[in-house]
């Protein structure tokens, strides 16, 4: 029953939950409306366009769904119901996500009244060959696993001689598996790499108190977009309304980059050198890395990395205005190894086993970091932190040591026994992490990874006002790691998920 | 001074699964049979107005007109509307306005062709955006019941009342189906089953307490005053069409509780008609659930806002099969409304005016309603399209 022309309007105003209100009597419409239907033709042109993406509403009245429509017949079971917005000025149909619903009793009277937050994600289930349809119809309960916060911009007040970090946000989701000594995050079935670099996204914003409208450039890096041809940044750029909007146009850059995991990690000197250039007009740009890490079953061809695999990402916003950390050097290096890869049509990458450590990963690393240390003039002593690219447990430890870094120098970066091998927001992850937790001077080497095969070395340094920004984000990687409303889900449930709508 | 409506036959045909019949061949049988009644040849009729909800998605038919020509071999004017009111109304209009004295007006659906996608079809017709957000068709009155239970504080006994209330809906017009041999289901149920299958689904509404998904047709021949009594058929007068549009996202509308549309096309039809609420003693109402059935007796002005369900369960179950309100017998759903008699969208209105038209002349058989020792003068039919989007409230009378 869908088209390309009525998925394009429906996710215009669904991803977004554009709605209007009406300058004369405040009725709100969710839905872009160009007059108010109370007051009639007189309000013809005074209609404000609102959203409420950033909102918290409000779940007024639920009730159990188990026997859905075909489409949401993945999701089984799920809540359903109205959430409101301003005091109940609009309200919209919304389906509780986030819920693995087992047989029994629900007790719907103690959700209806809890506050909500408005969640991106897929919409529905579709054939392979069509558009993915997405939708923020989803909501989750504001005071458990993902809290509301607000998105304030607030207007940059010190320049920088050298680009760096201006805000940044990591997402994963609710549900893990523990398995092998380690916890890995896993989708919830709406979820992908695309609603993950949205996330993302937005949390950096909010991070970075950046009007979205300053972002002249967005990448996108994944290696498990759900299109081959049709690219992430294109969408986040639509949903998080990045450049100046001009009607269903928004006036920024977005490209989808790949090189295995270190897709976005590559392009935070193209990031750093695009803000710098006066001439591009461009004062930030934001650098998202995000995969739902993909691996064959267990048992079968490639399935060794099912044990690895997890499902989050980090967005980077970078700029020359009220930067937390500088990037002082860059250092890259690329030879043509076929370590791991996929080929295109297949939905499993393929890796070349023992071949994957020594002569890929490590020689990699070990080049760009040492080198860029070299470049700078600087030993393993003189930085905080070190980020390595977390593939497993075991690598980002050995290189860390070879390299001369301590435990606590690179222990707190190692996030993929939390959240899984992230793939292309692998390292992205761990930086989070540390940003987190740096101080204001702390310098940081990060050491990304991309198979096929490459790395990435850069030396940040945090300024004092990682500290200033620290308590707009109440999610943040030690957060998500420790949530008391994490999920754990058993083998079969995680295969599943991963496996979406 | 305006032509008089009046309904001279009606014929139906059984609801239910046709597995093998196309959809054609359900129109024809109860066209047949509506002619055979008034003894009316094709070549009477004007024109034809016609409803189906969706062939065009279910049977891939567009242009239904074009296979309603072929069948009666007719050439003249012919309208479909999405309900058998509308198409009701539109012919009245016809035959008040004098360009017409004799029409057929019919309704069929052939839902279970599309079984297996019905649900979706069905959601994203009534209102796409719950559909995207994951919404069912039976969320939607799960919704509406939580929200009049809340509006009107019931809780506690009282709220096992209600439920009580909810299920005396459905064995009462199951009980009425088992009298009609038309309806899809013709046999009694159990307050066991009821809530047995409220239990079953882990919900306040349970498999018996909504309509099925049905096939079938139903169709009536309207003619002007003047005609009718040429004919010298048992006439059924319209009194009044009206019908009244709400917001088609539930979600977004001011009021949770009740049907406003309805509210709005009741006082008009008892502006038209002149009559008076408890003129009418007989209703067809649009049960595609026992809660519809419910906020319908108070949105239709029979009870007061939050007491139907006191009013069904003081005077569920009795023998009459009737609701007692204030001391006050109200005759609803005789031929077991929409829950035991089927409801195949484009038809049912049709099915309900049937009914009516059978009750109005006295010829019910053992559902015949009796209102001081006759017929019922006065029958109303409530249709809803959609989840109450459209409200259509149709009065007949048999002067």
């Amino acid at each position: 029953l869908s088209s390309e022309p009525i998925e394009r309007r429906v996710s215009f105003l669904g991803d977004r939950l554009r709605a209007s209100r009406c300058q004369i009597c405040g009725k709100e419409y969710f839905e872009i409306r160009d007059y108010c239907g109370k007051c009639g033709r007189k309000s013809y042109g005074k209609m404000d366009n609102i959203d409420l993406f950033y909102e918290k509403g409000k779940l007024e009245l639920c009730t159990l769904i188990d026997e859905p429509t075909n489409k949401f017949s993945k999701l089984e079971r799920f809540v359903y119901g109205m959430v409101s917005f301003h005091d109940g000025k609009v309200r919209v149909p919304a389906r509780i996500t986030d819920q693995l619903l087992n047989k029994g009793d629900i007790d719907l009277a103690s959700l209806e009244g809890r506050e909500v937050t408005p969640r991106f994600r897929r919409r529905y289930s579709v054939g392979k060959s069509e558009v993915v349809p997405t939708i923020s119809l989803a909501f989750t309960l504001a005071d458990e696993y993902y809290p509301h916060q607000e998105y304030k911009v607030i207007q940059p007040t010190k320049d920088y001689d050298l680009p760096g970090i201006v805000g940044y946000g990591v997402y994963s989701s609710r549900f893990r598996i523990k398995d092998g000594g380690i916890e890995r995050a896993v989708p919830f079935i709406d979820e992908d790499s695309v609603t993950a670099a949205v996330e993302a996204g937005k949390l950096a914003l909010i991070h970075s108190g950046l009007d979205s409208s300053w972002v002249g450039k967005v990448y996108a890096g994944s290696e498990s977009n759900p299109y081959a041809v049709k690219p992430i940044a294109a969408k986040v750029a639509q949903v998080l309304q990045l450049g100046e909007q001009d009607g269903d146009l928004q006036g920024v850059d977005a490209v989808d980059t790949e090189f295995a995991c270190k897709a976005a990690s590559s392009m935070f000197k193209d990031a750093c050198a695009l803000v710098s250039y006066p001439r591009s007009g461009i004062d930030y740009a934001m650098v998202i890395g995000a995969d739902n890490s993909q691996a064959a079953p267990r048992g079968c061809p490639g399935g060794e990395l099912d044990a690895f695999v997890g499902y989050g990402g980090a967005a980077y916003l970078f700029g020359k205005k009220d930067v937390i950390a500088e990037v002082e050097g860059w250092y890259s290096c690329t030879s043509d190894t076929p370590d791991f890869w996929r080929r295109d049509g297949e939905p499993y990458p393929m890796h070349g086993g023992r071949f994957t450590g020594d002569p890929a990963y490590h020689k990699h690393v070990r080049k760009a970091a040492s080198k860029l240390m070299e470049k700078c003039n600087m030993k393993a002593s003189d930085f905080a932190y070190f980020v390595p690219h977390q593939p497993n447990p075991s690598f980002p430890v050995r290189i860390a040591k070879d390299l001369g870094f301590k435990d606590e120098q690179f222990m707190p970066a190692i996030q993929m026994t939390k959240f899984g091998n992230t793939y292309s927001g692998a390292s992205l992850v761990g930086l989070g992490a540390i940003l987190d937790i740096a101080k204001p001077d702390d310098r940081i080497l990060v050491a990304s990874y991309g198979s096929g095969a490459g790395s990435d070395a850069y030396v940040l340094r945090a300024t004092s006002q990682i500290l200033d920004k620290r308590s707009r984000q109440k999610v943040n990687v030690k957060f998500l790691a420790e949530n008391p409303f994490i999920e754990y889900v058993d083998y079969a449930t995680y295969r599943r998920l991963k496996q979406g709508m | 001074m305006q032509n008089r409506p009046v309904i001279v036959a009606v014929g139906r045909t059984k609801f239910g699964e046709h597995y093998g019949k196309e959809p054609e061949k359900l129109i024809e049988e109860a066209w047949l049979a509506a002619s055979n009644e008034c003894n009316l040849e094709r070549k009477n009729l004007e024109a034809c107005y016609m409803s189906d909800c969706f062939l065009p998605i279910t049977n891939k038919l567009g242009l239904e007109e074009g296979f309603l020509s072929e069948l009666t071999e007719l050439h003249v004017p012919m309208e479909v509307t999405r309900s058998f009111s509308a198409a009701l109304k539109t012919a009245c209009h016809a035959i008040q306005a004098g360009v017409y004295s004799t029409v057929l007006v019919g309704g069929i659906e052939k839902m279970t062709d599309r079984w297996d996608k019905i649900r979706d079809d069905l959601m994203l017709l009534e209102d796409p955006w719950s559909y995207y957000a994951g919404g069912t068709t039976e969320a939607n009155h799960e919704l509406m019941l939580r929200a009049y239970i809340k509006k009107y504080g019931i809780n506690n006994e009282n709220l096992d009342k209600l439920y009580n209330a909810l299920a005396q809906v459905t064995i009462k017009n199951h009980a009425n189906g088992a009298k009609n041999p038309y309806a899809q289901f013709q046999r009694k149920i159990s307050l066991e089953s009821v809530l047995g299958s409220r239990k079953a689904a882990n919900k306040a509404l349970g498999l018996f307490d909504y309509a099925p998904v049905s096939d079938g047709a139903a169709a009536l021949i309207l003619t002007s005053e003047e005609v009718a009594k040429k004919m010298g058929a048992s006439p059924v007068y319209v009194y009044s069409c009206n019908s009244a549009t709400d917001y088609l996202d539930y979600s977004a509308r001011d009021e949770l509780s009740h049907f406003i549309a309805t509210e709005f096309a009741m006082k008009k039809a008892l502006q038209t008609s002149k009559l008076a609420p408890w003129d009418i003693k007989l209703w067809e109402i649009n049960d595609q659930s026992t809660m519809m059935e419910m906020v319908s007796l108070e949105d239709l002005g029979y009870c007061p806002a939050g007491t139907a369900w006191k009013s069904i369960a003081e005077s569920c179950p009795n023998a009459k099969g009737c609701y007692v309100v204030d001391g006050k017998e109200l005759y609803v759903n005789m031929d077991g409304g929409l829950k035991a008699d089927g409801n195949p969208l484009g038809a049912t209105g049709g099915a309900q005016i049937y009914e009516i038209y059978r009750q109005l002349t006295g010829k019910a058989d053992q559902r015949q309603v009796n209102v001081d020792g006759a017929a019922p003068k006065y029958g109303g039919v409530l249709e809803f399209e959609g989840f109450g989007t459209k409200a259509y409230v149709n009065i007949f009378g048999r002067e």
